[in-house]
């Protein structure tokens, strides 16, 4: 229907030079009369009404069906982005997947909208005008487009290295971009040691070379631009001599001539609009490739649809577990045997040792194989995600802050939390105090544009985001390494009592959190190395004792003063 | 505001008079480049006059030679190639002149805009702490990249061609008066008509386009965000929710460019209308003049194409006006941080700082962040040179405040700080910084190799810097590296451990061998064996300095010759390690929460 109506507009178009050929014939013949005349205006303006009609129809029809496309795969898109796991988001930057969704997403719009309207227009447009041309004299028509298939040409050319050159400038952008955001990010860096100047230097550089190619740039729009009116001034030069020629000859009429010079007029666009199309789909491909590698990456995690057992205790089982992270060759975890049932449970070990590793499996950020990890007594692998995520409390090491405000953020989970039970998460994570002595209390915006939390703060929202849902399991991934002790001290107290009947992992590289842990395990190269209390651990495993011991010289020399 | 926006505010809109005095300065940037502004707007009459005297040689070549069967028909053909010469001439210097006259604009506008852009970033980094500390980094960024960008595109592709494209309809209404002026009168007739149209729908467009503008940064502030916490999002089951906030975004964004659509899809073929409508009139009332004798045909084609030329413009206005908009907007951003003055005054009559022994004195210090955010209270203490102070006190109590002055990132509202008593507002804070060794709690890997992240800018011989490696205890880290010190670290580089940046501090501050060491201990967990390797390092940094550092472990507290204990902004106690215990105050306090833990009964100490 759009392109119907486009073509119309194209057909209608054409009509018009022959409307001013009769008048102009009438006139130089002398035959023409004020009525031929009065017939010929009232038909160009009836044929310009038809013609604004038409495009207004195909404006809103095709334009407008581009644009629902770009909604509905954005859509798609985000939908399917949501399902994605952890593995696909390493590999893919937030930045270059946010790009897919805008940049590349209006690339594909505009292929779908101006360049399927460009083209059809240019295809009619050529085919027709040219067909007039070649009716009024065959042999003038073909000289005249000579310089037609240059210019398409050339445009094709030059625009393949307007857009190599575009490209440059664009890598240039990103760089003075990056070098910008981390000047800004480690400002207190550069100033404490005074390298304002010298990054000043170095920024300036930066920009000079961007202008360097930016110029480099220009050159060749320089040359596309001005040279598709040359190609037009070329035609039209060959149509005076030539067919002003003719016409003295009398081989055409006068008409006939002016005719000419107008459909020579209306090919120019589509000539330079082919060039154009034609990168036009060739980004809009390029980037619906992109866009469609996405669509079809899929989570590794097994997509169970078949209900979940009713009830899933909150007992957890890693039976012989070995995990390496995909793309990675050391092995994360090796043959890891051990049971997580109610009450606490501490993880403690060097940096590598595993510890978040499991915390991350049990949420499922990351596929295992068939029965290395039950949960309630079933293969997590036989298990919908959904439905194991949703007995689980998740505390991560990097706090996710949603630019919302406190409220929203505590009730992530629940967003029909009343005030309540707000507030008792946020007291159970210690913050209550901090919150209400904010401007706007529990209403205070956070993230982006709204009040700067520390780190340690950010965790304990997090975790208030956690005791929020009050779910039978517990995993805090080192999540409270930023809060200071005289909190945390507060902080772990409370769970004791919040976390009655529940299974808690808590993960960390501090060992007082973890004293009133039920058990402790010791973790080190991916292997479970040692698991018992406090005391036990002291008494039988060396690598803990080492750590205790480390901490201990510094308590003699204290006892000392103390006693003294 | 509706929930969960996400992170996107509207911006706020422009005043006329506002508009002016911005325009004003904007036109300022290009002052010193008004040669080659003047260069471009002469080639832009080169272009105009090319574009405009075709037409004039087609009329000429139909009336003289090709209608005219007055002359013998060689005469008429020869005339006609003359004509066709001027014509090819005209075509190629238009050509050229248009040419150049893209290559100056570009180089006037990218050389204006690369000054604006090093005036703006020198400025952003002479501003005080509590300035980027207020604002996202993301936003600071855009005004250095994307906001001049903006401004570009307006000096080059707007202000320009909105003069060729007013000189070109000057020339063409000039145009065709001369040539038939009873003519040319009534097309006039149509210019109010176009005015009134383009006028209201420049302001229509300029609405649709701001709506358009902020839909798509709020669909990236979601995506941004939603996409960097997905992952919690997915652990707390909130999916199906996002993706139906997204679905609102997403269509009202649709909503608004379809408005656009509809705008656009009656202004055009309105414009075109009247085009016809134009066309209409010349062959009604053209064929007139020609019939009463007024006239010739050639001027009728000519005047068709020049109604032609005439229109072309129109068509882009409302792009253009989107540019200036979006322009208007940025610059006036771009202002706003050039008017920002740094918090600190410089130094009226900045001292020479001679070498510094060491001493530093704070008198009276009272400072707050913020009006009624009163940070310190009336402190006052002094540092021999070499000697190492802890401070010491519970989150907030104001112990970072005291190196933030001492740095001279902020002055202090009441009191003062001294450096060898000398006053520190009358140093430059690069004379200040530039003798003391800072170490703050997040240490910043900057983009680059471990060598440039160790020297940052500065030039260190071969074996000092092969001690300054060992004396932060890095050597370990360097032997392991795949291309030593000249491995790249970071982002997009080996990542380095919250313990081996520690050592890069230490480095760092090692390789500048200042006077003063003003360290901020991290509180992160480092494994024990790192541990060990920052007390040596530590050791080694300190060995010979004025300290000041803000411990967070007992082995520093200890190795500390007096301990100053904050609270709330106020030093309560003052001393060594055992005497302070002994008074069983705040540090004894202090001390039995934060070194030691009573509460299981087996006395242990926390690691760092």
């Amino acid at each position: 229907m759009g392109l119907i109506a486009l073509i119309g507009v194209d057909l209608l178009q054409l009509l018009v030079p022959r409307l001013i050929k009769r008048a102009v014939d009438g006139l130089t013949a002398g035959t023409a009369t004020s009525a031929l005349l009065g017939k010929l205006a009232a038909a160009v303006v009836g044929l310009a009404l038809l013609i604004a009609g038409c495009r207004f129809v195909w404006r809103t029809l095709i334009l407008g069906f581009s644009r629902l496309v770009e909604r509905d795969i954005r859509e798609w898109l985000f939908g399917h982005l949501l399902t994605l796991d952890r593995i696909f988001f390493g590999r893919h930057p937030v930045g270059a997947t946010m790009a897919l969704a805008t940049n590349d997403l209006a690339a594909v719009q505009l292929a779908a909208g101006m360049g399927v309207v460009a083209a059809v227009d240019a295809v009619v447009m050529t085919i027709a005008a040219f067909g007039f041309m070649l009716y009024i004299h065959p042999r003038l028509a073909l000289v005249t487009l000579l310089p037609m298939p240059l210019l398409a040409f050339a445009t094709r050319v030059l625009s393949a290295r307007v857009h190599q050159r575009f490209h440059k400038v664009q890598e240039q952008f990103s760089r003075l971009t990056e070098f910008a955001r981390s000047t800004f990010t480690f400002i207190p860096l550069y100033k404490a040691f005074t390298q304002e100047e010298a990054q000043a230097v170095r920024f300036r550089r930066l920009g000079e070379d961007y202008v360097r190619y930016n110029l480099r740039l220009a050159t060749v729009h320089g040359v596309l631009f001005p040279a598709s009116g040359l190609a037009g001034n070329l035609s039209l030069l060959i149509v005076v001599v030539y067919g002003g020629g003719l016409t003295i000859a009398g081989a055409i009429s006068t008409g006939d001539f002016v005719a000419f010079i107008s459909y020579l007029l209306m090919l120019t666009w589509p000539m330079m609009a082919l060039g154009w199309v034609f990168n036009l789909f060739q980004r809009g491909i390029i980037s619906l490739e992109r866009i469609n590698e996405v669509l079809l990456a899929r989570t590794s995690l097994p997509e169970i649809t078949t209900s979940a057992p009713a009830h899933l205790a909150p007992v957890i089982t890693l039976c012989d577990l070995s995990f390496t992270y995909p793309g990675q060759r050391e092995v994360a975890l090796h043959g890891v045997t051990v049971e997580f049932g109610q009450g606490i449970t501490g993880i403690v070990g060097r940096t590598g040792a595993g510890k978040s590793t499991i915390c991350q499996l049990i949420a499922r950020l990351y596929p295992v194989a068939d029965q290395m990890l039950l949960f309630g007594g079933h293969d997590v692998n036989t298990l919908d995600v959904a439905a194991i995520r949703g007995q689980i409390a998740y505390v991560p090491q990097e706090a996710t802050i949603f630019s919302d405000t406190i409220a929203m953020n505590i009730a992530l989970g629940n967003p029909a939390a009343g005030q309540a039970e707000i507030e008792r998460a946020a007291r159970a994570a210690a913050i209550h105090q901090e919150i209400i002595a904010m401007p706007d209390g529990y209403q205070t915006r956070v993230g982006e544009k709204g009040v700067n939390l520390s780190g340690g703060q950010r965790q304990r929202l997090a975790l208030a985001r956690a005791l929020l849902l009050d779910r039978p399991v517990l995993l805090i991934d080192d999540g409270l390494a930023a809060v200071d002790l005289e909190t945390e001290q507060r902080i772990v107290l409370a769970l004791k009592e919040h976390l009655a009947g529940r299974t808690c992992l808590i993960v960390s590289h501090r060992l007082a959190p973890l004293q009133y842990a039920d058990r402790i395990l010791v973790f080190d190269g991916g292997r479970l190395v040692a698991a018992g209390s406090h005391g036990e651990l002291l008494a039988q495993n060396s690598f803990y004792a080492a750590i205790y011991a480390f901490q201990r010289m510094e308590e003699e020399g204290e006892a000392g003063h103390a006693a003294a | 505001m509706q929930p969960h926006s996400f992170g996107y505010f509207e911006e706020g809109h422009l005043g006329r008079g506002r508009e002016f005095r911005l325009w004003r300065r904007l036109i300022g940037f290009a002052g010193p480049y008004w040669i080659w502004v003047m260069v471009a707007v002469l080639l832009s009459f080169a272009v105009t006059g090319a574009t405009l005297v075709v037409p004039y040689l087609v009329r000429l070549a139909v009336d003289r030679y090709i209608v005219s069967s007055a002359l013998p028909a060689t005469d008429r053909l020869s005339g006609l190639f003359t004509v066709a010469g001027l014509f090819a001439l005209a075509a190629i210097g238009g050509f050229g002149a248009n040419f150049f006259q893209v290559k100056v604009l570009e180089r006037t506008g990218q050389s204006i805009m690369q000054q604006v852009r090093q005036r703006l970033f020198r400025h952003m980094l002479r501003l005080d702490l509590a300035f980027f500390q207020g604002q996202p980094t993301g936003k600071l960024v855009t005004r250095v990249t994307n906001d001049i960008q903006n401004l570009h595109e307006m000096f080059t592709s707007v202000i320009v061609t909105v003069f060729n494209d007013a000189l070109t309809l000057l020339g063409i209404l000039a145009m065709l008066f001369w040539l038939n002026w009873r003519l040319a009168l009534l097309l006039l007739l149509l210019l109010p008509l176009l005015l009134i149209h383009t006028l209201w729908f420049s302001r229509l467009a300029r609405d649709v386009f701001r709506a358009i503008r902020t839909g798509l940064a709020r669909i990236n502030a979601f995506l941004q965000e939603s996409l960097s916490g997905v992952t919690v999002l997915q652990l707390f089951g909130r999916e199906q929710e996002t993706r139906t906030r997204f679905a609102v975004v997403n269509e009202a964004y649709l909503a608004d460019t379809l408005r656009q659509i509809s705008i656009f899809g009656v202004f055009m073929p309105a414009v075109d209308f009247m085009n016809a409508l134009g066309i209409a009139g010349v062959i009604w009332s053209g064929g007139h003049e020609i019939m009463a004798g007024r006239m010739t045909i050639g001027t009728l084609v000519a005047f068709l194409s020049y109604l032609r030329l005439f229109f072309q413009p129109l068509r882009e206005l409302s792009q253009k006006s989107s540019v200036i908009q979006s322009a208007m907007a940025s610059g006036e951003r771009i202002f706003e941080l050039l008017d920002r003055d740094s918090a600190m005054p410089p130094a009226t009559a900045p001292r020479v700082l001679p070498a510094v022994r060491g001493a530093i004195a704070f008198e009276g210090v009272t400072f707050g962040y913020g009006p009624g955010k009163v940070v310190l209270r009336d402190v006052s203490f002094t540092v021999a040179p070499g000697e190492a102070i802890a401070l010491v006190g519970a989150t907030g109590s104001g112990k970072s405040t005291i190196i933030n002055l001492l740095e001279r990132f902020y002055d202090p509202q009441f009191g003062t700080v001294r450096l060898d008593s000398i006053d520190l507002r009358e140093l430059e804070p690069e004379a200040i910084r530039s003798q003391i060794g800072l170490i703050m709690q997040e240490v910043f890997v900057v983009p680059g190799t471990l060598r440039d992240n160790i020297l940052l800018g500065r030039e260190v011989a071969a074996a000092a810097l092969a001690r300054v490696v060992e004396g932060a205890q890095l050597q370990g880290l360097v032997a392991q590296l795949p291309a030593g010190l000249d491995t790249v670290v970071g982002e997009g580089g080996v990542g380095l451990s919250a313990g081996q940046r520690q050592l890069l501090a230490f480095a760092r501050v090692l390789a500048r061998d200042p006077r003063i060491l003003v360290l901020d201990e991290a509180t992160a967990n480092i494994d024990s064996e790192t541990e060990i390797m920052i007390d040596q390092a530590m050791a080694t940094a300190l060995a010979g300095r004025t300290s000041l550092v803000i411990a967070h472990r007992l082995s520093t507290v200890r190795r500390a010759h007096r301990i100053i204990v904050l609270d709330h902004g106020r030093i309560v106690e003052q001393g060594s390690h055992a005497e302070l215990l002994a008074q069983q105050g705040r540090y004894a306090h202090l001390h039995a929460l934060q070194f030691s833990n009573g509460i299981s009964g087996i006395p242990k100490k926390e690691e760092g």
